[in-house]
This record gives structure tokens, C-alpha cells and sequence, in this order.
């Protein structure tokens, strides 16, 4: 059963095309991000500047680019925080049980049901706008979904006969845990880490809207959207591209987690 | 059952404690207070800061004004506004029916698009058709809602200049103008939604017309629209559920940035501006509230499910 | 279930769609403005953000007002006289000025205002505007008598500036405002609206024209222009020049402009390095391009400005009498190398987020100062923060936007003077001081004047302000509305002759 493929295939090549580019922007990006020519500003796709400028003159392409690397940057590092943070809190809560068990997971809990931007937000206002506040921030929003999601199968682990075999022959908790759950639970913590990305992607986004992420001049997709928004009626372009830009990083790993949910269980599809 | 219930009554219970104290911690570590920000950026004495202090409570420690604001919580007092002076619940509710309006219409614009178009989907025959339809529906999902907003009051100035697409006018005064002026949010705040109901629905279509009870049903000759609409639909019913459960915190998040550029008074601006002027007790039920009413919707999808699925009683 | 939900849902949905296109409003008699923020308070002795001065500008009136010009003219105090020797001064209150609940202005309720602003207690800014006043006694039923301990050149335009409250109310002002102007205050809904209604008992008999006024906060600047290009709103007060170029020629929209009196700048913190030298203060101004500046933040509509906007033509001196004003990276340079610094000078800049020219200002000047060899990082805050920090002065600079003054003294004395109430530059020049205390006892035009030219000397190149740009103020409306006057001040007060044509 290979249905999935294209889409797997598409949502990875969005995802290491736009990787690279974020990676090589440095040696790629036609401009410096950063350098204002108030002549040339608010200008719509041309020769010169392949996908405009604005309001300062600034390249978009250039800045999309750069935009790129602090966007993929902020959010891998949220989304692997959370994943060893809360994949650890989930797994050990799950093997030891008991109060810590309870514990951990109402505490979960609590997080969970905060709404995300409103969490992040006030992580911000506590912490101070920055790039390093931004991944905490959001890194706290994605640690209930990793603990949860490790959880669930190590109980089963725990409780399964095997278990009590690999005990009986003196193996260490440590052994089990590395040598049989993490080997089975890695295509499934790259789906959801994946699929994270993707929304954690679009938080990044929605708080460099708001103003509260990294600072500028640094290039920032979601800023780039706000700032650009005050210049709609001039020239949309800046708005268009950089919405854009967001919308296929986010997509690109959605379809990416989603198609290989899909190869790994096509019962499972869309169940989340 | 009844256990089931009442250990998630407990549970629900300890998360909206355990929010209070989350969101009192967070709001309290915010630099700059309310009386500081209040005053604004004019020449304020220090003397004048510590007496609107006192007044507001904030000279007190932490602990007791947490204890002065969850005993006054229980007996369903929430506070009062620093800024107005009227009573949070006052000001919530004056705010409520926009986020709830905004939220209602646009879930319900979402099931009335999903259901047809994730049946349609689930019967698409060509794969190209199948991959196209599903990677629309995977953009839908992951489309920003402020650059859609954005975008399509953009679009809509460009199309009709004179249509009247900003503001809010309550229901009440002029249903027209309201819904009206509610279209446009409605479809930025609805579009992802409607993509995440649709696939659920394609998908679990999909499963149940492979099923017997499905082939069964054909062959005692029942039209093709019947067995959809009748067998198939109903097995898509629970994973839908669980969605909308789900979406209604994402709806709630996403009001908060669509409120601000369609310039909507309802509950995401209040918190937003709440938190911009440091209205501890206004923050404080907001939060609560949205985390509440969150959990809530998320516990009637689990007895639902619990009702439905007997397995799901043991867990 | 379901399907009475989507029935119902349809149902909606049939009902939204043929009335998508816009419905034309009636001509209702109440003006719907649309602008940025909600205010921080209506109290106008305590509150003195531009969002507050706004609302405030229809509510209350002063003794005297500022005209359109500039120049004070008579508002609650229909006339008075100076005595020769400038200490004494004799108002005429107005007849049948009433406040909003009814009862009329008598010369005790001014004496009242005077002494609540100067009250410590109530902590206001323009406390020190009011200590030069000695005496104050009513005399006779309708005329107030003020003694000055020296002559006050700026008193009558200083006394514009205070909103006389009525002081039943006092308590209850920052969230009820009552004061005596042409409309008075109906509703407050916070961060939606705050709706005013035309004030039947007002003085000026047969003003104001309209029958109430209501401030929508519409946060969005696209949004605002939205909204006036549709006609959901009749006018936006305060335009910035984006969107004054991007609303210009949009039928049925008016663009009406005037010079603004608030500016942007850059404040330095002068206790501690390494702003505490001069010759630092001054290689920043030699870095910064201001024609640059207001041509990439302001669309060009707008003047590079010294230490008093151009706004104010019979004092500001043109910004050509500044020599550190021509850009010059080279001089920049030399003037670090004086005070001793050697390698990038890094210096982190507070900046006010919660107006985008702002953090449009600071990302131009950045890059023109990291041109020059600085190493200038950003630090964009929300508003609490920005405040709280500013107070403290906790900054080595910041980046925002002030409102200014129709009158240098006020703003000068408040600003730079040693000790002064917003000198949170922690500035102190005694050469500065001497020249400022000296012009505040000039009654001399002339003579102050002169006084003036050497004090904004000695601010411009080394002052703890660097004086950036001052805006062309726009203001946008519809085209039916009539009689509305935008000011420098940003103060609303035309709003009294304003009527929509039918």
C-alpha cells in the first residue's frame, strides 16, 4: 500500500528544499537582509528584486530567506526540547507510577488546557521578547503532547509479559527502556514531532505577529507579515510572500508527518 | 460509568486550580504593574505608585493575594476590574457574545462545508483528484489566520470598497449589518477548521464504506446516497466529535488574533488588552474561563465517547 | 441533532451571503472616529497619553485654549487683565458656563483644579506648571483673581493645559469624566468604544452641532483605513503618513493635515556610560541622517526637528543653526575617539512596540548608526515594560515618540532641568538651567526669545534628547463632515464646530 507516497514525498522535498535555503541563505540571498534603500522600497516583483521590497527597501527574497533560518531555528529547538523535556517526564512517570505518575500528568494537564498563544504569551511577558524567550515559550505549549504521547506506550510496555521476562534475566530498566521501547516508538515520535513542527511553526509566527518574538532587524517571517500589513494598500507583495512563506514551511512538514502516518498505519489516517 | 465520570469531575476540578495558580504566578513575574501602567508615562511620585498599590492590593505578598482572590473565586466573586472598577464577570460577559458568536457561526459554517465536502472526497475515485483534495485540505489546516484575515480584508477593499466588512454592531441593534460584518472573520476563523472536519469525515468515510454492514446494505439495493448518508456517516460520528472538541480550543486561540485585525470586541482583545494594562483579576477569570469552558467541551466529547464506546470505560 | 444544526447553520449562512454588499448608513448625528488605543484613564490632571488627551479634548476646557494657530484665546475665562508689573492677573469667567452635572463655574471651582494639580497627592505632571501661583481669591461672584510670586511669560497657554474637572467628581474622574466642553461623557466600553453626547446646557449657544461622538479603539491601522474607505467610520483623528498616502484619493475620503507637535527621538540616559559624555551624545547626532529618516519613516511628509517642533514658528530655530545635524560619519568618529572610545560602541536602544512608526524610526536609525561604526541592538517592548523602565530610568537610551508643548518653557523646564519632573534623562547643565529659569521671568518676547535660541543651542548636538523628526499630522474624513479643524496638539476641540452635511 503505497498511496501515500506523493504527498510523503512532497512534504519532504518542501522540507529539505526550504532547510537548505535557510541553511545557505548567507551565500544564497541576492541582498543583505538587513541593508535599507529607501529609493527602491515597496516595489512589486522585478528584475532586481525577485519578490519586491519593503517599506525600507530591504529585499524580500533576502529577508524570506533569512526569515527561514530563524523560523526553523526557534522551532526545532522548541519541539526537541519538549520532545526529550516531555518525552522523559512520560516515560519515567509511566515506569515509576504511582503519586509521581499522578503528579506529572495533572500537571500536564494543567498546560494542556491553556490556550496555546495565551500560554506563550504570558511565558513571553515574564521571560522578554527574544528568539531564546520565543523557544521556551513555545517549547512549555509542546511538552503536555510529548508526555502524553510517550506515556500511553510505556504503560503497555511495562505491564506486557516481555517485561517481566527481560527482569527475570536481570535486565537494567535502562536496557529495556532504550533497546525496545524507543526502537518502536521512533517512527511514531517522528510523525507527532513532525506534525509539531508544523503548528509550532505557525505559533512562531502568530507571536512574531503580535511583536513578541525575536528582535529586529532581525528578518522574521512573522514580523516581516506584520510590519508589511500597515503597507497593504501600496504594495501587498511583502505580505503575500512572506504569509506565504510561512504557510509552506507549516505545509511541508504537515504533509511530511501526515504521509508517513499514513505508510505507517493507513488505519490511522487523520485519527488525531 | 458513573466512576469514569466522577474521576474526570476530579480531574477537570485540579486542572482549573492548578490554571488559577499557573496563570497568578505568570501574570505576578509580568514586569511593570498595574498601578505603574496606569499612571502611564507621565511623572507619577513613587508615593502616589505605593498608595495605588496598596489600594489595588499589590503590596501584599503573593500568597496572600492569591488566597484573598481564590476565597473570594469560591464564593463566585472574581474581582473587580483595576481599570473600571466593575466586576469582571460584568466585563466578560459585555465581551463573551462576540467570541461565542465568531466561534458559533464559524463552526457551524465549518460542519455545514466539512460534511459534504469530506463525503465528496470519500468517494473520489482518480487519485490525482484524492491528492489534490488532500493537500487543499493539509494547506486549509496549516493556512495563518491572520494572514488569511489580513488577505481577505485586503481582497474585500480591492472588490467592493463600500462593503461594510469592519466593527461590530450587535445582533440585537441590526441582525443584517452584524452577520454582515461577522462574514469575513467568520471565514478566516472557519477555513482550517473546515479542512480538519473534512479529512476526519473522508477518512472515516473511507473506512466504513469498506465495511460489510456498508456492502451489506448495497446489496439489498439501497440508493448510494442512502448508505452514505445513513450507515457510513453515522461510523464518522465519534472521530468527528472528538474533533470539534478539540478545534474549539484552536477556535478560541484563533479569535484572539482574528478579534484584533477585524477590530471585534470580544474576549481574545479583552486579554490581549488586559495583559498590555496588567487588569490582574480581568486576566485572571478570563483565562480561567476560556481554560474551563476548553476542558469542559473536551469531557462532554469523552462521555460521549465513554457512552458510545464501552472499551473506553476501562481506561 | 446534527442535522437541526445544520439546518439552522444553513439558514445563517442563506442569510449572510445577499447582504455582503454594503448597506449606505443614515446620516445619524453621531460622529463615529475611529482610533488606535483605548485611553489609560480619563482623569485629565493625571492622564497624559495622546489617547486620553483625545477624548478629554471634547469633555473639558481650560481658562484659555489654543487655537488652531497656536495662539491662546479665551474658553472658560471670557476675558482678563495683566497688571503692569506681570504678577497679578484678573479673569472674567464665562456666563452660563455650567458643568455636565448642571451646576454653574464659579471662580472657587478654578481655584479647586489649581490646587488639585499641585496637591502632591494627586501626583500630576503639570504640578509644576502651577507653583509660580501665590495667591488666588475669588472676587465677586464670576472673577478670579491670581497673584504670581514672578512674572510668567508662558502662565496664560499653561493654563490652557488644565481640563477644569468639577471637583464633586474628583474621585471617580479617571473612569467618569465631568467637565464643562461641548459634549459630555455617556459610555465606556473598555477597548471597544467610548461614546460622548452633545452637551445641550454648553456655553457657546447653538454648538456643538452634532449629537454625540463615538471613539471606536480599532487597534489596526489597515483595519482603520478599512473601515473610513467604506464609511463605517467618519474620521480618524491622528493618520500616520503610510497611511495618509495610501488613503489619498480614495473617494469620498478628505485628507486634512497640519504640522505635528509630537516627535520622535532618541533619549539617553545621561547618569552612566557611556552617554554621560557629551562628546558621545554629540557623535550619535552626527551618525544620524534625519532627511534620510523622514523620507523612509514618514513618506516625506514630515521635517527633521531640533530641541521645538517647526510647529511653533515664533520660537523653534531652523534646524540649519545645528551644525551636528549634517550628517557626517567621519565626525562621528572623531568625536568617539575624544571621549575615549576605541572599537564598535555597542549601546542597546529601549523601544516603545506599541506604535509601529516608532519601531519603524528605530530600525532606521539603526541601521544608519551601525553605518557609522556603532553597534546599536534593539529592545523592543511592550508598552507596561517600556514605561516601567523609562520611569526608572532604566535604559542607556530609548527610542519613542513625545508629545510636545505649545510652550518651550513648559516643556523644557519638565523635560531637561535639573531636578524636572520628566527629566528621566537624569540631565543636569547649570548653563541650561540658568537660561531656563532666567526666560520664565522674561515677559519680553524678544528677550525670551533670545533666551530660548541658547538653550535649544546648547540641546541639539549635546543634549540628553536627540531630536529626530516631527510629522506632518493627517487626519482623514469622509467627505460630509464639515467644520473639523485637525490641530498640532492633536487636541480635538474643533470637533465642537463639526457637522455632517445632510
Amino acid at each position: 500500500m503505497n498511496r501515500a507516497n506523493p504527498l510523503l514525498w512532497l512534504g519532504a522535498a518542501l522540507v529539505v528544499v526550504q532547510a537548505l535555503a535557510a541553511l545557505a541563505s548567507p551565500w544564497i540571498a541576492p541582498y543583505d537582509p538587513n541593508v535599507q534603500d529607501i529609493l527602491a522600497r515597496l516595489q512589486g516583483p522585478g528584475a532586481a528584486h525577485w519578490l519586491g521590497t519593503d517599506n525600507f527597501g530591504r529585499d524580500t527574497l533576502s529577508r524570506a530567506l533569512f526569515g527561514y533560518r530563524t523560523l526553523f531555528t526557534i522551532s526545532a529547538a522548541s519541539v526537541l526540547g519538549a520532545l526529550a523535556v516531555g518525552g522523559t517526564l512520560g516515560v519515567l512517570a509511566a515506569w515509576r507510577g504511582g503519586w509521581m505518575d499522578k503528579v506529572a500528568m495533572r500537571l500536564m494537564d494543567v498546560l494542556f488546557a491553556f490556550p496555546i498563544i495565551l500560554l506563550a504569551i504570558g511565558i513571553i511577558a515574564v521571560l522578554g521578547p527574544g528568539a531564546f524567550s520565543t523557544a521556551i515559550a513555545i517549547g512549555v505549549v509542546y511538552t503536555p503532547i510529548f508526555a502524553r504521547m510517550l506515556r500511553a506506550p510505556t504503560l503497555l510496555l511495562k505491564d506486557s509479559e516481555y517485561v517481566a521476562a527481560a527482569r527475570a534475566i536481570g535486565a537494567s530498566d535502562r536496557r529495556i527502556l532504550g533497546r525496545h521501547l524507543l526502537p518502536n516508538l521512533s517512527p511514531v515520535i517522528l510523525v507527532q514531532a513532525s506534525l509539531s513542527l508544523s503548528t509550532a511553526i505557525l505559533v512562531e509566527a502568530s507571536l512574531s505577529f503580535l511583536g513578541l518574538g525575536t528582535q529586529p532587524p532581525t528578518a522574521s517571517l512573522g514580523r516581516m507579515l506584520a510590519e508589511s500589513r500597515n503597507f497593504l494598500n501600496f504594495s501587498p507583495w511583502p505580505a503575500v510572500f512572506s504569509g506565504a512563506a510561512i504557510l509552506l514551511a507549516a505545509l511541508g512538514f504537515n504533509l511530511f508527518g501526515d504521509g508517513l502516518q499514513d505508510r505507517l498505519d493507513p488505519r490511522l489516517r487523520s485519527r488525531r | 460509568m458513573t466512576r469514569a465520570i466522577l474521576s474526570r469531575g476530579g480531574e477537570l476540578l485540579f486542572v482549573a486550580f492548578g490554571v488559577s495558580v499557573l496563570t497568578f504566578l505568570m501574570i505576578h513575574l509580568v514586569p511593570g504593574d498595574a498601578a505603574q501602567v496606569m499612571l502611564g508615562a507621565a511623572d507619577a511620585s513613587p508615593e502616589k505608585i505605593a498608595a495605588l498599590r496598596h489600594q489595588l492590593g499589590l503590596d501584599q505578598t503573593l500568597v496572600a493575594q492569591y488566597a484573598h482572590w481564590i476565597a473570594g473565586a469560591l464564593q463566585g466573586d472574581l474581582g473587580t476590574s483595576v481599570w473600571t472598577g466593575r466586576p469582571v464577570i460584568e466585563e466578560i460577559a459585555g465581551r463573551v457574545g462576540v467570541t461565542i458568536e465568531l466561534t458559533v457561526l464559524s463552526l457551524t459554517a465549518a460542519i455545514v462545508i466539512a460534511l459534504p465536502a469530506g463525503c465528496l472526497m470519500a468517494t473520489l475515485r482518480s487519485s490525482t483528484a484524492e491528492y489534490a483534495v488532500r493537500v487543499l485540505s493539509v494547506a486549509g489546516i496549516t493556512v495563518p489566520s491572520f494572514w488569511l484575515g489580513a488577505m481577505l480584508l485586503y481582497g474585500a477593499a480591492a472588490v467592493a470598497p463600500n462593503m461594510q466588512v469592519v466593527g461590530y454592531v450587535p445582533f440585537a441593534q441590526d441582525p443584517l449589518a452584524n452577520l454582515q460584518r461577522m462574514l469575513l472573520p467568520t471565514i478566516a476563523l472557519a477555513l482550517p477548521v473546515v479542512a480538519s472536519l473534512a479529512r476526519v469525515v473522508r477518512a472515516s468515510m473511507q473506512e466504513a464504506l469498506g465495511q460489510d454492514y456498508v456492502r451489506t446494505a448495497r446489496a439489498k439495493g439501497l440508493t448510494e446516497r442512502r448508505v452514505i448518508f445513513a450507515h457510513a456517516l453515522r461510523n464518522a460520528l465519534i472521530p468527528f466529535l472528538t474533533t470539534v472538541g478539540i478545534m474549539a480550543g484552536y477556535l478560541f486561540g484563533g479569535s484572539v488574533v482574528v478579534e484584533q485585525v477585524f477590530a471585534l470586541p470580544g474576549l481574545g482583545r479583552l486579554m490581549v488588552g488586559a495583559i498590555a494594562e496588567r487588569n490582574y483579576p480581568l486576566i485572571q477569570a478570563a483565562i480561567l474561563l476560556a481554560t474551563v469552558t476548553f476542558v469542559l467541551v473536551n469531557f462532554l466529547v469523552d462521555l460521549l465517547y465513554i457512552a458510545a464506546d464501552p472499551r473506553a470505560r476501562r481506561t | 441533532m446534527t442535522r437541526i444544526g445544520s439546518r439552522t447553520a444553513l439558514a445563517a449562512l442563506a442569510v449572510m451571503l445577499p447582504f455582503a454588499v454594503g448597506l449606505p448608513t443614515a446620516a445619524a448625528q453621531t460622529l463615529e472616529i475611529a482610533t488606535d488605543q483605548s485611553p489609560v484613564g480619563l482623569d485629565p490632571h493625571v492622564a497624559t497619553a495622546f489617547s486620553t488627551a483625545l477624548i478629554d479634548s471634547n469633555i473639558y476646557e481650560g481658562l484659555t485654549a489654543v487655537d488652531t494657530d497656536l495662539r491662546t484665546v479665551p474658553s472658560l475665562a471670557e476675558s482678563w487683565t495683566v497688571s503692569p508689573d506681570g504678577l497679578t492677573y484678573v479673569f472674567r469667567l464665562r456666563a452660563g458656563a455650567t458643568f455636565h452635572n448642571g451646576r454653574a463655574v464659579t471662580p472657587q471651582d478654578i481655584i479647586a483644579n489649581i490646587e488639585r494639580v499641585r496637591d502632591p497627592k494627586t501626583a500630576s505632571p503639570f504640578a509644576s506648571r502651577f507653583t509660580g501661583i501665590k495667591g488666588m481669591e475669588a472676587v465677586g461672584a464670576n472673577e478670579l483673581r491670581l497673584t504670581l510670586d514672578a512674572p510668567s511669560a508662558p502662565l496664560l497657554s499653561q493654563l490652557a493645559t488644565l481640563a477644569i474637572v468639577a471637583p464633586e467628581a474628583a474621585a471617580t474622574l479617571g473612569r467618569v469624566p465631568v467637565g464643562t466642553g461641548p459634549f459630555r461623557f455617556k459610555e465606556w466600553v473598555p477597548d471597544t468604544y467610548i461614546t460622548l453626547e452633545r452637551n445641550p446646557a454648553y456655553w457657546e449657544k447653538g454648538l456643538p452641532y452634532l449629537g454625540g461622538l463615538k471613539f471606536n479603539i480599532v487597534p489596526e491601522s489597515a483595519t482603520r483605513e478599512a473601515g473610513i474607505a467604506s464609511g463605517t467610520y467618519r474620521l480618524m483623528p491622528v493618520v500616520d503618513a503610510a497611511a495618509a498616502a495610501a488613503l489619498a484619493g480614495k473617494p469620498g475620503v478628505r485628507l486634512l493635515q497640519t504640522q505635528d507637535l509630537a516627535y520622535s527621538l532618541i533619549g539617553l540616559n545621561t547618569s552612566k556610560a557611556p552617554f554621560d559624555k557629551p562628546a558621545v551624545r554629540e557623535a550619535f547626532n552626527l551618525a544620524i541622517d534625519r532627511a534620510q529618516l523622514v523620507q523612509a519613516v514618514y513618506f516625506g511628509r514630515g521635517v527633521p526637528g531640533g530641541p521645538l517642533s517647526p510647529a511653533l514658528t515664533q520660537w523653534a530655530l531652523p534646524v540649519s543653526a545645528f551644525p551636528c545635524y549634517t550628517p557626517d560619519a567621519a565626525a562621528a568618529q572623531k568625536k568617539l575617539q575624544e571621549a575615549g572610545i576605541t572599537g564598535k560602541l555597542k549601546v542597546t536602544l529601549n523601544v516603545l512596540g506599541s506604535l509601529q512608526q516608532v519601531v519603524d524610526v528605530a530600525q532606521v536609525v539603526q541601521a544608519q548608526l551601525n553605518k557609522a561604526g556603532f553597534d546599536v541592538q534593539l529592545n523592543v517592548q511592550e508598552q507596561g515594560k517600556f514605561i516601567a523602565d523609562w520611569r526608572a530610568s532604566n535604559f542607556e537610551g530609548f527610542v519613542s515618540l513625545n508629545s510636545g508643548s505649545p510652550d518651550p518653557d513648559d516643556y523644557f523646564g519638565r523635560a531637561f532641568q535639573t531636578g524636572g519632573a520628566t527629566n528621566v534623562y537624569k540631565y543636569s547643565n547649570p548653563d541650561l538651567d540658568k537660561l531656563l529659569i532666567a526666560a520664565r521671568a522674561e515677559t519680553d518676547p524678544k528677550a525670551r526669545k533670545q533666551l530660548y535660541d541658547g538653550a535649544q543651542r546648547i540641546l541639539a548636538c549635546t543634549g540628553p534628547a536627540i531630536d529626530l523628526a516631527y510629522g506632518t499630522l493627517f487626519a482623514a474624513v469622509r467627505g460630509d463632515v464639515q467644520g473639523f479643524t485637525p490641530m498640532a496638539t492633536r487636541s480635538l476641540r474643533t470637533l465642537r464646530e463639526a457637522k455632517i452635511a445632510p
